[in-house]
């Protein structure tokens, strides 16, 4: 029996039991002991400054926000060429910029996050904006926002990142602004502000799927302002061709402006900006039909849901104000005012616990951005980035 | 722990061989085609164990992609084929999109190459007959079976009396005896024979004349010949070919220039030979040729400074009350500054504007100096457009009115002419200026737009008697009658009188004018080239050079000559009596002399009449010149500078002395720093090293 004993002790599975065991206690005891242990976080993001060409890698340590590098981006020193969208890919290794100028078409350009230094660019439309790559297609989709063009159907680039190849353009409406994607990265959903419509792509047939018209019945029937009545008058006076002429008749002018859509995380549902008529418009994606619609400050722009489902947070531009809505009863939960004028974009954190929000300023002002506590709707830091902050991204929490 | 890691490196390879080791084969794999054909690709996945699957979707697409579709290989997205539009290898990259890949990238590039369908005929052109001692001119292309016209094939060339007209290397033909010879043209399995007949030269002598026999770098001289056969007797309708060849008066500097059209110039001084010749008939004359001597000291005698900022554009006027002012812009927060030039060397800041804007990139005063217009990029409500102002008293500037109609995104460039504004909506497409009626600049109102093609640029503007001059990046310039009346344009209808396109693909700016010394009518066009890339924060390289093409015939431009500093691009530039004064970046202020015919590279010509770096110490990056523009105002040149602000230069009648340029130090500077008295002492020095 003692001889037995003697064997198993030092058998490979007697030491396999062992270690397993005493692994086993040390992890109990990290349980026991985590709610005590105050571990060292910090949340890293990225932001472009459209008036400035640059783009800031800034650091939250959970009490302060700080610009740990400021990055040049753009080729022409005498032309501001408009960073405006920004975001960082799933696997969190490159991040990816549109620059909005150029001769005319804008640009996307790939960044190292270890570097930040550039490692490949591709031609995309007219003034790229808000893009997002697809978990499922690996491909990147970006909105070509055509803000300096006349009105007309404008598209959606869709690019390799692997080989930074622009591989195809699908039309959509008139000044297509915000864009997400479906979290199982199955539909990419974009706004087109001037035609008030939102848009669903096929993320794998690379084809517009569906189409809604956000405009309110009650609005449209609404007589169009002196300043639309101007414009049309104007387009009477300009030397276009029939097909411009008659696509431009076609379009209409949104009352609504949507600029942004953001689908819910773990429902069928998407949340739009109408920046326009200054509410939120709730979309039932199943059934594709406006679901409700909730009123909030002047011009809402962006938004973004808690990566818990939880939360709406929009940037309401024109008073320089951020809100918070609780989803589950569509109340809005706070409403801050930001550092500076002209609230722009949102980025929240991967644990729903900040919001960080950049504002443009005005003329000089540099751009400024907040962060908001999602669980006390405090502002707890800001820092001042380049001017004209705009697009926004979060890129890491790290411990 | 050993197990541990072993339980951990198990899992972890178990995953690494769940997304590795699977490949897409595909029927693409070596696949030829011919252009026209089309091809329904058919791919799978194969895995590490040789098993092979279905992807769920997949999706192929051109490498080079979405502007080259229609134009290289494409599919179509409706049958799900491949098609072959232009010859070459293409990359198709075939992408699976499946859930079995575990969230990893499964992709393969293959390589299809595209090739022409046969030749079918040869287009060919020669002359039917030449004269012996001549080199027989001709060229051809090629016609696939599916009509396709190929210049790249090369054609062997034989001759049917190689004693009549012989094939030398490069397939060149050479007339040598009189007769006939059948000249044969053979590519891809495809003749084509022609019949050319030789005569004896004609030609019993030449005589070659030019238009003066001494003259200057620069100076372009026209070559005359006359041909006589042997009675005597004129010979007229036949061309000679001309050749040249010389040697500098400088020992280390070779003799160059360019014979073009029978005229001749020369870039450096020497004496030339200028030949011409007719068969094995050749007359020559000589031509001394002398440096240009055109050089003279520029001085600065005053700056205007704005160092906490770049500067944009300017503009230099006599205001209302008979002094004279500069308005400049400056980027990053909407500043717009006035000055009091009077007094060049005391240039005094007398007012500023801020607008809601990042960027007044250009400012430009009316005629009558009443009204000054500046641009606004980056306002905060990004409707951008113009801002007009009185500028009737420049020390108490006042905003009168702003237009931003299809102008939101922003305008870079305007110019004012005759009550209306000119603005550039760059970044749109269609790109396009407005036009702006400001009779009323209280009111400004829109009366017209001209709109370049789709996906064409635009990026700058200038008028001269009613017609504008735009400059377009890659699509070059446009001239468009905006009231001249030369094709009906007004400001209201804009017409388009001609294009000009050319190789670089970088016209940022042009001027154009009317040579006082010849009559020639020229534009300059400039090329912004940044080739490393841009740092906004420190000194950057540029590139690129001002091209001078001779638009005399509106309908037949021809570029004729250059101006090129190697490692200096140009931005804006002002042509005044025959001389350029250009602002070429980091290369300062260059001043030009473009008197006479102009023919060539005016640089090594030695037309450069002054240069100066107009960077400051102080600048928003010190000691780095970028000079922005140069205008000649009232016998100066007033300049801006993106690092330093704005300031003006004089030009002096007196030459540059570099007779002392070359002396190594003075005596008492050879004292200070070495302690030697003179340089013997010094060489005494250098030759005895201390000792350790």
């Amino acid at each position: 029996m003692k001889i037995k004993f003697e064997k198993l002790i030092k058998s490979e599975y007697f030491r396999f039991i062992l270690a397993f065991g005493i692994i086993k206690k040390v992890i109990i005891i990290l349980l026991i002991l985590s709610p005590h242990l105050t571990f060292s976080q910090s949340y890293y993001l990225y932001v472009a400054s459209e008036s400035e060409d640059t783009v800031s890698l800034l650091k939250f340590d959970k009490n302060q926000i700080e610009e740990i590098e400021r990055i040049s981006v753009g080729t022409f020193p005498t032309e501001i060429e408009g960073p405006h969208g920004i975001t960082v890919d799933p696997n969190g290794k490159y991040w990816y910029l549109s620059l909005a100028h150029g001769n005319p078409f804008g640009k996307l350009i790939k960044y190292s996050t270890k570097t930040n230094k550039v490692v490949d660019e591709t031609t995309l439309g007219l003034f790229p904006a808000s893009m997002q790559i697809s978990t499922i297609t690996g491909f990147l989709y970006c909105v070509n926002f055509n803000l300096h063009g006349t009105m007309a159907p404008s598209n959606v680039s869709v690019v390799d990142p692997e080989t930074m190849t622009e591989i195809t353009k699908i039309t959509t409406g008139s000044m297509p602004h915000g864009s997400r994607i479906s979290p199982d990265g199955l539909y990419q959903y974009s706004v087109a502000m001037m035609s008030g419509e939102l848009f669903e792509i096929d993320a794998l047939g690379l084809k517009v799927n569906r189409v809604l018209d956000l405009e309110n019945k009650m609005m449209k029937n609404k007589k169009m302002s002196h300043k639309m009545m101007d414009m049309d008058k104007k387009m009477d006076n300009m030397k276009m061709n029939k097909d411009k002429m008659k696509s431009m008749q076609n379009m209409k002018h949104s009352m609504v402006k949507p600029t942004w859509v953001i689908p819910h995380p773990n429902l069928k549902l998407a949340y739009i900006a109408g920046n326009g008529s200054n509410e939120i418009i709730e979309v039932d994606l199943e059934n594709w039909e406006v679901s409700d619609r909730f009123k909030t400050g002047k011009g809402p722009y962006n938004l973004e849901i808690s990566p818990n489902g939880e939360l709406l947070i929009g940037t309401i531009k024109s008073e320089g104000k951020t809100a918070i809505w609780g989803l589950k009863d569509k109340k809005l939960l706070s409403l801050l005012k930001n550092t500076t004028s002209i609230s722009h974009g949102i980025a929240i954190s991967s644990d729903s616990k900040y919001a960080f929000i950049s504002s443009e300023g005005i003329g000089g002002e540099p751009g400024i951005v907040d962060v908001i506590s999602l669980e006390t709707f405090k502002l707890i830091s800001s820092v001042e980035v380049g001017k004209q902050a705009g697009g926004i991204a979060f890129w890491k929490k790290e411990i | 722990m050993k197990y541990l890691i072993t339980l951990l490196l198990f899992i972890f390879s178990f995953q690494f061989n769940l997304s590795q080791n699977q490949t897409i084969e595909s029927n693409l794999e070596g696949l030829v085609l011919e252009i026209g054909d089309s091809f329904t690709p058919e791919s799978f996945v194969r895995t590490s164990d040789g098993t092979q699957r279905d992807c769920q979707a997949i999706i192929y697409y051109n490498k080079k992609g979405v502007f080259n579709v229609g134009g290289s290989i494409v599919q179509d997205p409706s049958t799900g084929k491949i098609i072959a539009n232009e010859p070459g290898e293409h990359e198709v990259v075939a992408v699976c999109v499946d859930s079995r890949n575990n969230g990893n990238r499964l992709s393969q590039t293959f390589l299809v190459t595209v090739k022409f369908t046969k030749t079918k005929s040869i287009l060919l052109d020669i002359e039917n007959e030449t004269f012996t001692g001549n080199y027989i001119p001709y060229s051809y292309s090629t016609i696939t079976e599916n009509g396709l016209k190929r210049n790249d094939l090369i054609v062997n060339v034989t001759s049917s009396s190689p004693e009549i007209i012989n094939v030398e290397s490069n397939n060149l033909l050479k007339a040598s005896n009189k007769g006939e010879a059948n000249i044969t043209f053979e590519v891809d399995g495809v003749k084509m024979t022609k019949k050319v007949k030789v005569k004896n030269n004609p030609v019993s002598s030449l005589n070659i004349r030019i238009s003066e026999t001494s003259i200057r770098t620069g100076d372009v001289v026209n070559i005359e010949t006359k041909m006589y056969d042997k009675k005597g007797k004129k010979i007229e309708g036949l061309a000679p070919v001309f050749s040249f060849h010389g040697e500098s008066f400088d020992g280390s500097n070779s003799a160059s220039g360019l014979i073009k059209n029978n005229k001749f110039v020369a870039d450096v001084a020497g004496l030339y030979t200028v030949n011409a010749s007719f068969g094995n008939i050749t007359s020559s004359t000589k031509i001394k040729v002398t440096d240009r001597d055109v050089k003279k000291n520029i001085v600065q005698l005053g700056i205007g400074s704005v160092f906490d900022k770049p500067s944009s554009d300017a503009w230099f006027f006599e205001g209302v009350d008979g002094k004279d002012y500069g308005v400049s812009g400056t980027f990053f927060d909407g500043l717009a500054y006035f000055w009091d030039i009077s007094d060049p060397k005391n240039i005094k800041k007398i007012d500023s504007i801020k607008v809601d804007a990042r960027i007044v990139n250009d400012v430009k005063v009316s005629k009558d100096s009443k009204i000054c217009v500046i641009t606004r990029e980056g306002a905060s409500n990004r409707k951008n457009g113009l801002i007009i102002l009185d500028v009737s008293n420049p020390s108490d500037v006042k905003i009168l009115s702003e237009y931003t109609d299809g102008l939101t995104g922003g305008v870079h460039n305007i110019f004012i002419d005759n009550n209306h504004v000119y603005a550039l909506n760059a970044f749109g497409n269609p790109s396009k200026f407005e036009v702006i009626n400001i009779e009323d600049p209280k009111n400004p109102k829109g009366v017209g737009v001209f709109e370049l093609e789709l996906g064409s640029a635009i990026h700058d503007i200038w008028i001269e008697d009613g017609i504008a001059y735009t400059s377009n990046w890659k699509d070059g310039l446009y001239i468009v009658d905006i009231g001249n009346g030369i094709a009906g344009g007004s400001p209201s209808n804009p017409v388009a009188i001609a294009n000009y396109k050319y190789k670089t693909g970088a016209n940022h700016a042009a001027f154009p004018f009317k040579s006082k010394s010849t009559g020639k009518f020229y534009v300059v066009l400039g090329d912004e080239i940044f080739p490393d890339g841009v740092d906004f924060f420190s000194s950057n390289e540029t590139t690129g050079f001002l091209h001078f093409v001779d638009f005399s015939d509106l309908k037949n431009p021809k570029e004729v000559a250059r101006f090129e500093v190697p490692g200096y691009g140009s931005h804006n530039f002002w042509v005044e009596d025959d001389v350029v004064y250009a602002a070429m970046y980091n290369g300062g202020v260059r001043v030009i002399d473009v008197s006479g015919e102009l023919l060539g590279d005016l640089y090594k010509q030695g037309r450069e009449i002054a240069a100066f770096k107009t960077g400051s110490p102080n600048g928003f990056i010190p000691n780095s010149t970028m000079t922005w523009g140069a205008q000649y105002f009232k016998g100066n040149i007033f300049y801006s500078d993106l690092n330093a602000g704005i300031g003006a230069l004089k030009l002096l009648d007196s030459k540059p002395d570099n007779s002392k340029s070359m002396q190594f130090t003075t005596d008492k500077s050879l004292d200070l720093l070495f302690g030697a008295k003179n340089l013997i002492e010094l060489f005494e020095y250098l030759e005895s090293p201390p000792i350790e």
